[in-house]
């Protein structure tokens, strides 16, 4: 599904270049379930923005189910992103003036598909998520763990193919971390391709693959794949 | 005390560390109290300041209305505030209420007058006959020599007159010699007695105060047409002043019936139709510490209307201001809140942030003052232009600095209370947490609030610029009926000159060949006055054959003296019968031609005015003049109202019904050219020819004829021209402050605009979010602008022309001019935020 070659990403800073990501050589197969770790600055968000599309300030190959990234302009990744990506943040990102389901509409107001559609989209979603009893509430009288469920639902209404994590579960308690883990571990089973970053070796549990990133180089995969370019 | 100066020392240092803040601030405020400042000192100058005279209050003016200047007949509404001579002399006679009661004459005149000194030339110059108790009245000290005194306003004293300081001053500079010294006025030899002190410009606000003060005795001396004992003709308005403790309602009726006693002995009034108009004769009585307020009368409704325009700006630059204010205050919230964490007291953070507003304010109204200096000069120079002894200054009296202090004390309360009482309400355990989650917070529906407030406010200035702005054009493109191009007038005095009715035909004869001599000059004429120059003479005529007109009936026309030439210089066409001819001499029959209005009034049912004859002295003269010719309407007097019924008469010719009463109409004081063209140094030619016929005929003004034209708009063009000037600026600032609003929000929404931006929102979505915004307040001020501005139309209602106050056209362009400012004003910021990069977005949260 993801295939990257060579692609390495730095930032300019005055005089100064900051490398984040080093001649990464990776490949992710659909129904995968990688987990990128290692230390703060290590480049892992870096490499998630980069896999959400939401960077295009890269330099190398990147290829999305066959198609290249590399080639496409800005316009072409948005659209991209817009079908097949999804994404849950750490600090769930909810928009705190819209209620539950209308959050969870978000990313399909953005798409031309008709209202009546969307609500039933949405009501699948709220059912599939439990949270139907809740879908008229705001963010700000939810828990942190419901919240991050309206996130996950957020970002799998439009059914992507890839469903990218940012420290889902960062702001959670252990309890509330392990209902959304389960619920990344069912979306993967029934077909969802799943990156999530966290610095968790329980979350990490949950995935087929770890990956590990220090000072922008890829410095450990545990799939049977080689680390190519790398150096621990 | 201290705490005030810590507060005002801590509120300095907080706008020194803002340098664009209060930069901005500063600017928009300087603009919006140095306009009204601006405003003000004109209102001030005309409406509000009292004659420089001692104890203003005590004075009283007999009169309220602004009739001007030798008036016959009845007055409207018999309503008397212009009066003969000798009817001052009965009201004084017969008034002991007055302390003193002083004469003046209504309009002033002009006088040809020059120094002793040797190679001295004649200079035109203002001149006003007064009472010889009229200083005493005042109560005024000579600025230098003595003034005059009832002894000087005796029949056979020696003939005085009193220099007003600024003529000393501006054509004589401060000589003092002057006083003592005799000058030529209108030939006749008079001693400058003294001079008036320095702040006083006479008994009104005028552009052209007088130069000279002349005793009523001198009068039938100055001219040959006297009007010092025609009782039947007022030129006289009267100012007293009041012994202590008097009532004025008493003394009104007092002054009223001793009116009617000598209208009882006057012709007019013994008629038996008059009766009425007798018994209905009275004075008004009317506070005279402003003077005779003519000028009061004209501009008051214009400068109302200018000081409400230039409030409604200063609102609107408040609302920007607030919400600047706002946007700090919201910055500032955590600093407020540590400080309510360490006790302060909600009162004490409101004080605290009300004395920076009020320091801002202050700072602002002293920029103001500069824009304010800057300002006057040019409302001045555009509503009185050619005025240069106007008595109003430019640079600010201490009434104006006092009110542009107020003005500054007001407008800090104003644009301060709201954004302080909202800052000191945050939570402070809340804004001590750090970055808030919620992307709402109270402010910003204030803020919103006052951008609405803006436009709708912009929006109503909007409605009333172009409704002033449509009215002055039509007034200006309307259909006068005259020829403008390479037209030239200029004004002389030959009875000033000391000119005999007899000599006056060789004189007209010699002006006119002399200039038909001058190359490039096509055509002249001499003529009474001229069209839209502010003067009229007006006569009732009786139609032969027809009975005897009523009291109050409506026969008036007005009338001119008018040359062979002059019909063709001013673009009359002949439409029947003949023009005024060089064969219509002094000597030949009376003969009048007359313009449409004049057909349509007295001949109404198709009859054929020609060869019909009229009079002015009633049905006795109504065979003085034969109609010879009709041309067609142009307007001479007011150019909001209708053209009136004219007719024209020959340069000399008198009615042979009363040869005696005419003599001051055979003075003519206009001569009009047509010229080929350009005629370079045309002006100082015409200045040599007139000399060289006589050196005591100076040109009193010289303009171009549209010149003359586009002076009769002088105020209509000043409340147009600074109405749109604050609708623009209003515009601007109620633009500056959505965008600045739209601006914070995209700020603070940076994160949910980047969240939106990753779920999958396009550029053109976020485009289209934030204008949708953007609009929606604007929106919301039109929808609350436009039925205001509708509501409001009927102030100006009263200034309008061809014009109606629901103009369709004007409620769009304004519309138009608010939307599309708001469009801009939120593409700036929508595309900014389009321009979000998610990444670094979400990273801000």
């Amino acid at each position: 599904m993801i295939e990257m070659k060579n692609l390495e990403r730095s930032y300019k800073t005055g005089p100064t270049e900051t490398w984040v990501l080093r001649r990464i050589h990776l490949t992710i197969r659909e129904g995968e379930f990688v987990t990128v770790m290692g230390p703060s600055g290590a480049g892992k968000s870096s490499l998630l923005n980069v896999m959400a599309l939401l960077d295009d300030q890269w330099k190398g190959e990147f290829y999305f189910n066959g198609d290249a990234v590399h080639t496409m302009n800005r316009k072409q990744r948005a659209q991209l992103a817009r079908q097949r990506v999804g994404m849950v943040f750490q600090s769930y990102h909810l928009l705190d003036e819209l209620t539950v389901a209308e959050n969870i509409d978000l990313p399909l107001s953005y798409k031309d598909i008709p209202k009546s559609e969307r609500q039933g989209l949405v009501a699948d979603a709220l059912d599939r998520f439990n949270i139907v009893g809740k879908k008229d509430l705001y963010p700000n009288q939810l828990s942190g763990g419901q919240q991050q469920i309206v996130g996950i639902a957020r970002a799998v209404i439009h059914k992507p193919a890839l469903l990218l994590a940012d420290e889902p579960t960062g702001n959670l308690h252990s309890a509330q971390a392990k209902e959304i883990m389960e619920m990344f571990r069912n979306l993967n089973e029934e077909g969802t391709t799943i990156v999530q970053v966290t610095h968790s070796e329980l979350n990490a549990e949950y995935g087929s693959r770890t990956i590990e990133l220090r000072d922008g180089w890829l410095s450990k995969d545990t799939a049977a794949v080689a680390v190519q370019g790398g150096q621990v | 005390m201290n705490q005030l100066i810590q507060d005002v020392r801590y509120a300095l240092r907080q706008l020194r560390k803002s340098p664009g803040f209060t930069t901005t601030a500063v600017l928009t405020l300087a603009l919006g109290i140095g306009a009204n400042a601006a405003i003000f000192t004109l209102v001030h100058a005309v409406l509000l300041r009292n004659l420089p005279v001692v104890d203003p209050k005590a004075l009283v003016r007999i009169g309220n209305t602004d009739d001007c200047c030798v008036n016959g007949g009845t007055p409207d509404r018999n309503d008397y505030s212009i009066f003969a001579y000798e009817l001052y002399l009965h009201l004084k006679d017969n008034t002991p209420e007055f302390e003193q009661l002083a004469a003046m004459q209504a309009g002033g005149a002009a006088f040809t007058a020059r120094s002793s000194k040797l190679d001295a030339m004649p200079k035109s110059l203002g001149g006003e006959f007064v009472s010889g108790n009229y200083f005493q009245t005042l109560g005024l000290q000579s600025g230098a020599g003595r003034l005059m005194l009832p002894s000087d306003d005796v029949a056979g004293s020696p003939s005085v007159a009193v220099m007003s300081y600024r003529t000393w001053q501006r054509e004589y500079g401060l000589d003092p010699t002057i006083v003592g010294s005799t000058f030529t006025l209108n030939t006749h030899p008079v001693t400058i007695i003294g001079v008036t002190p320095p702040a006083f410009y006479g008994d009104r606000m005028t552009d052209s105060p007088p130069d000279f003060y002349m005793p009523f005795a001198l009068e039938p001396l100055m001219g040959q047409a006297s009007l010092l004992h025609r009782r039947n003709l007022n030129w006289v308005y009267l100012l007293g002043r009041i012994k202590p403790g008097t009532q004025l309602a008493p003394l009104q009726a007092k002054v009223s019936g001793s009116l009617r006693q000598y209208l009882a002995t006057i012709p007019l009034y013994q008629k038996a139709d008059e009766q009425k108009n007798l018994a209905d004769s009275h004075v008004v009585l009317t506070p005279g510490g402003v003077g005779i307020a003519n000028m009061q009368q004209n501009y008051s409704s214009g400068l109302s209307l200018l000081m409400a325009i230039s409030a409604l700006v200063l609102l609107i630059a408040c609302a920007n201001i607030a919400n600047l204010v706002l946007v700090r205050g919201m910055a500032r919230r955590a600093e407020t809140s540590i400080r309510m964490a360490l006790g302060a007291q909600r009162r004490r953070l409101i004080r605290q942030m009300l004395t920076e507003s009020v320091v801002l304010s202050c700072l602002g109204g002293v920029a103001g003052l500069a824009v304010a200096y800057a300002g006057t000069r040019t409302l001045l120079s555009l509503a009185f232009p050619d005025a240069p002894n106007l008595p109003i200054q430019a640079s600010p009296s201490p009434v104006v600095l006092g009110f542009a202090f107020g003005l500054s004390l007001l407008t800090g309360l104003v644009f301060g209370i709201a954004p302080a009482w909202v800052t000191s309400h945050s939570e402070p355990a809340e804004a001590l947490r750090g970055s808030n989650r919620s992307t709402k917070d109270s402010s910003s529906l204030l803020q919103r609030g006052l951008v609405v407030f803006q436009a709708a406010l912009s929006l109503v200035l909007l409605v009333g610029a172009g409704l002033l702005s449509k009215s002055l054009s039509k007034l200006e493109h309307q259909d006068f009926g005259v020829e403008t191009e390479n037209r030239i007038v200029m004004h002389i005095s030959p009875e000033n000159a000391g000119f005999k009715p007899e000599q006056l035909q060789p004189l007209y004869e010699q002006i006119e060949q002399k200039f038909h001599a001058l190359p490039g000059v096509e055509r002249v004429s001499l003529s009474l006055y001229t069209p839209l120059e502010g003067n009229n003479w007006g006569e009732a005529v009786a139609i032969q054959g027809r009975p005897e007109a009523g009291a109050n009936s409506p026969v008036g026309a007005s009338w001119l003296r008018v040359s062979p030439e002059f019909f063709d210089i001013v673009g009359h066409r002949v439409l029947r019968g003949r023009g005024i001819t060089a064969q219509d001499t002094a000597t030949s029959p009376g003969v009048a031609v007359v313009n449409q209005a004049f057909v349509k009034k007295f001949f109404p049912n198709g009859e054929d005015a020609l060869g019909k004859h009229f009079g002015t002295e009633g049905v006795k003269s109504s065979s003085d003049f034969e109609i010879v010719g009709v041309v067609n309407n142009v307007k001479y007097n007011n150019v909001r109202e209708p053209v009136r019924a004219m007719y024209f008469r020959p340069l000399l010719q008198v009615a042979k019904s009363s040869p005696d009463g005419e003599t001051r109409s055979l003075y003519m004081s206009a001569i009009m050219l047509q010229t080929k063209g350009e005629v370079e140094g045309l002006e100082s030619q015409s200045r040599k020819l007139l000399a060289s016929i006589d050196s005591n005929l100076p040109v009193m003004n010289y303009t171009r004829f549209e010149t003359q034209i586009a002076g009769q708009f002088g105020q209509e063009r000043l409340i147009a021209r600074l109405t749109l000037i604050f609708g623009v600026l209003a515009l601007v600032l109620a633009s500056v402050g959505l965008y600045g609003v739209t601006a914070y929000t995209v700020a603070r929404r940076t994160s949910e605009i980047g969240i939106r931006m990753a779920l999958g929102a396009a550029r053109s979505n976020v485009v289209g979010m934030v204008l949708k915004e953007a609009m929606f307040q604007a929106t919301l001020g039109l929808a609350i602008g436009i039925p205001v501005a509708l509501l409001c139309v009927r102030f100006v209602k009263t200034q309008l022309y061809g014009v109606e106050g629901r103009d369709l056209g004007v409620l769009v362009l304004a519309t138009l001019a608010l939307a599309v400012s708001a469009l801009i004003a939120g593409l700036i910021p929508a595309r900014r935020a389009a321009s979000t990069d998610p990444m670094n977005a979400l990273r801000t949260e």
